[in-house]
């Protein structure tokens, strides 16, 4: 049964046919008679897409200070598809600006997985001569190109370079990371600090256009723009007026300061010195700054707030302390004798005051930092006892702070021995440990922990340097609410004798951060003096300070350390001083300008 | 289910062989399109494996009932098929400038593509309804099935998608002139259609639509907005030459000069790589699967068969000739997909369905 008569078949056949001749007719004219015109047009098909760089996201303190922005730099790129005479081109370049032939190549060979139309940067951050050579000697140079692209700045120079690290260059090696499959040649991303943290929000998107060129590589007209979109700015709990008084006090000196709100782990002041200038190491030019750099013997890379260890010394008494009045190994009154010394086997450890203290308890062992006190409570505690509270404050672990790198401390243990050196632990260890020498090593950042969990009775938060990401338009992208790492159930009498004790260091005759009291304000703190390893006794100590304030009700716990720098008592406890008096004397001046009518 | 085993051996094979040898090209050819992006080449391959796998089980439902029995459904496919659409018009997540994709679990999914196949098969079993032996349908007989082809047009071109409304319009028309209209009828409709398209041209079109239209008939209006997409189309199609310039090595898709490179344009990169020999070889796959479809359509047990089959040829047909002669710069840009080979798992799956309906009228040509 046919229902459809035949008619229709015919004729839908017939279409079916003139469109086969039709369109195999358009495509003869096109692809053979026409196929010189079409390769030539493919071949000098001049539209390129020009990557236009977002800039990065602002970085600005707590209290708005623009800590990092983007300034317009010159960039210099060759295109490769428009050097007409290779040699030419690069040795003219080469000679130009006085730059490596070698290295051109390098970059140039870099870029060879890449259309021969995408520029390769050759140099970046050109200085006004520069550019004015390149400008006048175009017509001898083709493929050479200059674009104004925004750059990294860093107004504060090497203020708070640890923190805000830098950006400079993808490397081969970063690029062939799968993670950084959004990256080209010649792009930037963070390298160090918060600007390696932080990278995904800070980089931004970057726009493109298509421009027509002619046939040496002139544009002619943009044919469409998509903007570039800024990265995301970061608001920082850093202050600046108080990272600038520590600075200050920490001039031609080594070592690291870290000040934290307690009540939320907002890191307000962080300084490793010697430091480095950030704008330096984010430009072109800055081979040779980082040959200093890198090769310079005092490490002016290393961020020894978060990644030096070092023997806490003194500081890691109230570790002791604690413990022993939380198990009642001792009590307000127990007391031990002390005459300037300790025999154990057949060692003689030593008090740091030759005539001794005499009978002494808890409350002026910590005061007077008395080492025969320790070295006794060590004993009776054991090194696991000590370990476990070590473990209980945070101490064997990283404090978790946005910032790469971070190294944990070290406190032993029984297990820890056996299971590194395959041998038991000696009591007479303990002595050493039991005033922060020997095995133990911490960083300024774990020490600003204990600080805390003292003055917390406690609790600690992780340490947070960024506050909030913003986006450009404004829109609070993210809040970093604070985050409780520890919340111990403590003895109330107990951690009010060991605060009482920290108290009396800076505010009692006899307290060995007596000198840098304040009227105003009472700090409680923690002096300590640690004797480094590579030097031994007596050559260039560590001089370490350990304080939070007000001692009632704290709203600032730090961590100092100046390496090599003798006493804590004399070097660490008053830039303690210095940072409570100008962080206070900020508070009222704000308090008396709100209360003033207007 | 229950499916007479006696019906598989009247499976066609040939069309089958026909359509995979062209899903084939379509995900090999894909390969070399999508290798620029920066997703990989197999993300997109994987996406459109896995629509193929789902269409494939849509055939093999499709052909396991009686198309008669589909057919009576047809009332249901298409209510729900145009709800579908109208919930995209007011939910459909905004991509390309266009809402034209509903996202179900994820799966972003295109209704509109799903209606092509629908309407063919609501039109064939309505139209037979009306229909008294041997006497061409007039004018009031076509007035409902009329409109049920424009409800969803005008919804589409809502959207705004002009392309798949055309294809719907021009294939609803071809099965109106297959089944047979009276005299009278065919010149009111044509005098209707040119009454409307100033109206259409005036207040329905998007003026981009316009300028596409206006830029095919003189490319230098603008050849640096709509004219140049067409013009880069041909400069890669015709830069393949006679033998292209062979799988994966052409340039032009990959410096972005050609939009939609893996959707509507797919043949650009297809005919740059493969040169005239291989697009004829590609075109004599779409010929020669139309005119199998179209002797199925001859050979069927009844009219409504015979209907189908025809509807689903002159869909194919109509799709792959106007993709063709946009991507070679003889026809406007709309967005029409090349059934088989462009990217996109809604007209893979709209594609499957049709050559399943196919696939059913044959098995079912012999019982009555």
């Amino acid at each position: 049964m046919e229902p459809i008569s035949d008619g229709k078949y015919k004729w839908c056949k017939r279409v079916v046919l003139l469109a086969l001749i039709v369109l195999c007719m358009r495509l003869f004219d096109l692809q053979i008679l026409k196929v010189d015109e079409m390769r030539r047009l493919s071949e000098q098909n001049r539209v390129r897409v020009k990557k236009i760089l977002a800039p990065r996201g602002m970085i600005y303190d707590r209290k708005g200070k623009v800590v990092a922005d983007t300034r317009p730099s010159f960039n210099l790129y060759l295109i490769r598809e428009d050097i007409r005479d290779f040699n030419q081109t690069v040795d003219g370049l080469a000679r130009l600006l006085e730059l490596d032939r070698e290295d051109i190549i390098t970059r140039l060979k870099e870029a060879r997985d890449y259309p021969s139309s995408f520029p390769v940067k050759i140099e970046s951050d050109l200085n006004k001569d520069q550019v004015a050579k390149v400008e006048t000697n175009k017509f001898y140079l083709p493929g050479v190109t200059i674009q104004i692209e925004p750059k990294r700045n860093y107004p504060y120079g090497t203020m708070l370079a640890h923190v805000l690290g830098y950006v400079s260059e993808i490397s081969s090696e970063e690029l062939a990371a799968k993670e950084n499959k959004r990256y080209a040649p010649g792009d930037y991303t963070g390298k160090f600090g918060l600007e390696k943290a932080y990278e995904p929000y800070l980089r931004g998107i970057d726009g493109e256009q298509r421009v027509e060129v002619d046939a040496t590589g002139r544009e002619v007209r943009v044919l469409d723009t998509k903007e570039p979109i800024a990265g995301n700015s970061l608001h920082l709990n850093i202050d600046m007026d108080l990272q600038a008084a520590v600075e200050k006090a920490f001039e031609g000196k080594k070592g690291g300061c870290v000040v934290t709100d307690p009540r939320s782990g907002g890191v307000l002041v962080l300084l490793s010195h010697p430091a480095f200038d950030p704008n330096q190491l984010s430009s072109g030019a800055t081979k040779d700054y980082w040959a200093k750099i890198a090769t310079d013997k005092t490490h002016p890379l290393q961020n020894r707030v978060t990644q030096g260890r070092f023997p806490p010394g003194s500081t890691f008494k109230p570790v002791l302390a604690l413990k022993g009045l939380e198990k009642g190994i001792i009590n307000e009154n127990s007391t031990f004798s002390c005459h300037g010394g300790f025999f154990y086997g057949n060692r003689v450890f030593k008090c740091w005051r030759k005539e001794g203290h005499g009978s002494i308890a808890v409350h002026r062992g910590i005061v007077e930092s008395c080492d025969v006190f320790f070295y006794n409570l060590g004993l009776k505690l054991g090194i696991d006892n000590i370990h476990e509270m070590a473990e209980t404050i945070g101490l064997t672990k990283v404090t978790g702070i946005d910032l790469p790198g971070e190294k944990a401390g070290m406190v032993p243990s029984t297990a820890w021995k056996l299971k590194t050196y395959g041998e038991k632990w000696y009591e007479g260890e303990t002595v050493s440990v039991s005033i922060g020498q020997g095995a133990v090593w911490l960083t300024p950042m774990q020490l600003q922990q204990l600080t805390s969990f003292i003055a917390n009775e406690g609790v600690t938060f992780k340490p947070q340097i960024v506050n909030k990401i913003v986006s450009p338009q404004g829109k609070v992208i993210k809040v970093y609410e604070p985050a409780m790492l520890t919340n111990a159930k403590l003895n109330k009498q107990a951690i009010a004798i060991v605060k009482d004790g920290m108290k009396g260091v800076v505010n009692e005759p006899r307290g060995t951060a007596y000198a840098s009291r304040l009227a105003s304000v009472s700090i409680s703190g923690k002096t300590g003096t640690a004797q480094s390893a590579s030097l031994g006794a007596g050559k260039g100590d560590h001089a370490w300070f350990v304080a939070f304030a007000p001692s009632d009700d704290p709203v600032l716990s730090m961590a100092i350390l100046i390496e090599f720098g003798g006493h804590g008592a004399s070097m660490s406890a008053p830039i303690a001083k210095i940072v409570t008096e100008s962080y206070f004397k900020e508070q009222k001046e704000i308090k008396s300008a709100q209360l003033r009518p207007n | 289910m229950y499916i007479d085993k006696r019906r598989l051996y009247h499976l066609d094979w040939y069309l089958i062989c026909n359509g995979l040898a062209l899903i084939a090209v379509g995900l090999f050819n894909l390969i070399s399109a999508a290798r620029s992006m920066d997703s990989g080449p197999y993300s997109l391959l994987m996406k459109q494996v896995f629509a193929f796998g789902i269409g494939v089980v849509g055939v093999a439902l499709i052909v396991s009932y009686d198309y008669r029995v589909i057919a009576s459904y047809s009332k249901y496919f298409y209510g729900t098929t145009l709800l579908l659409i109208i919930v995209v018009l007011i939910l459909g997540t905004i991509a390309g400038g266009a809402k034209r994709w509903l996202n179900i679990a994820g799966v972003a999914f295109q209704p509109s593509e799903l209606m092509k196949p629908v309407m063919i098969l609501l039109l064939s079993t309505i139209l037979h309804q009306e229909k008294r032996e041997g006497e061409p349908l007039g004018l009031r007989d076509i007035l409902l099935p009329l409109a049920l082809v424009l409800v969803p047009c005008v919804l589409i071109l809502k959207q705004p998608d002009l392309g798949t409304a055309v294809v719907i319009l021009l294939s609803c028309f071809s099965v109106l002139w297959f089944v047979g209209l009276k005299k009278s009828t065919y010149v009111f409709l044509l005098g209707v259609t040119a009454a409307a398209l100033p109206v259409f041209w005036k207040y329905l079109m998007k003026p981009y639509q316009k300028m596409r239209i206006l830029s095919l008939l003189n490319p230098d209006l603008d050849p640096s907005g709509f004219g140049y997409h067409s013009i880069q189309a041909k400069i890669a199609v015709g830069s393949g030459g006679f033998l292209g310039k062979g799988y994966l090595n052409g340039t032009q898709h990959k410096l972005h000069f050609i939009p939609e490179h893996h959707t509507d344009f797919i043949f650009t990169v297809f005919g740059e790589e493969w040169g005239f020999i291989g697009s004829v070889v590609l075109f004599l796959l779409f010929i020669s699967f139309v005119l199998r479809c179209l002797k199925i359509s001859q050979s069927a047990s009844d009219e409504v068969g015979a209907t189908i089959a025809f509807g689903i040829a002159s869909i194919v047909f109509i799709q792959f000739t106007i993709n063709i002669l946009m991507a070679i710069n003889l026809a406007p840009v709309v967005g029409i997909p090349l059934p088989f080979i462009s990217y996109g798992g809604s007209s893979l799956i709209s594609s499957l369905i049709g050559a399943g309906l196919v696939l059913n009228v044959n098995m079912r040509r012999y019982m009555f």
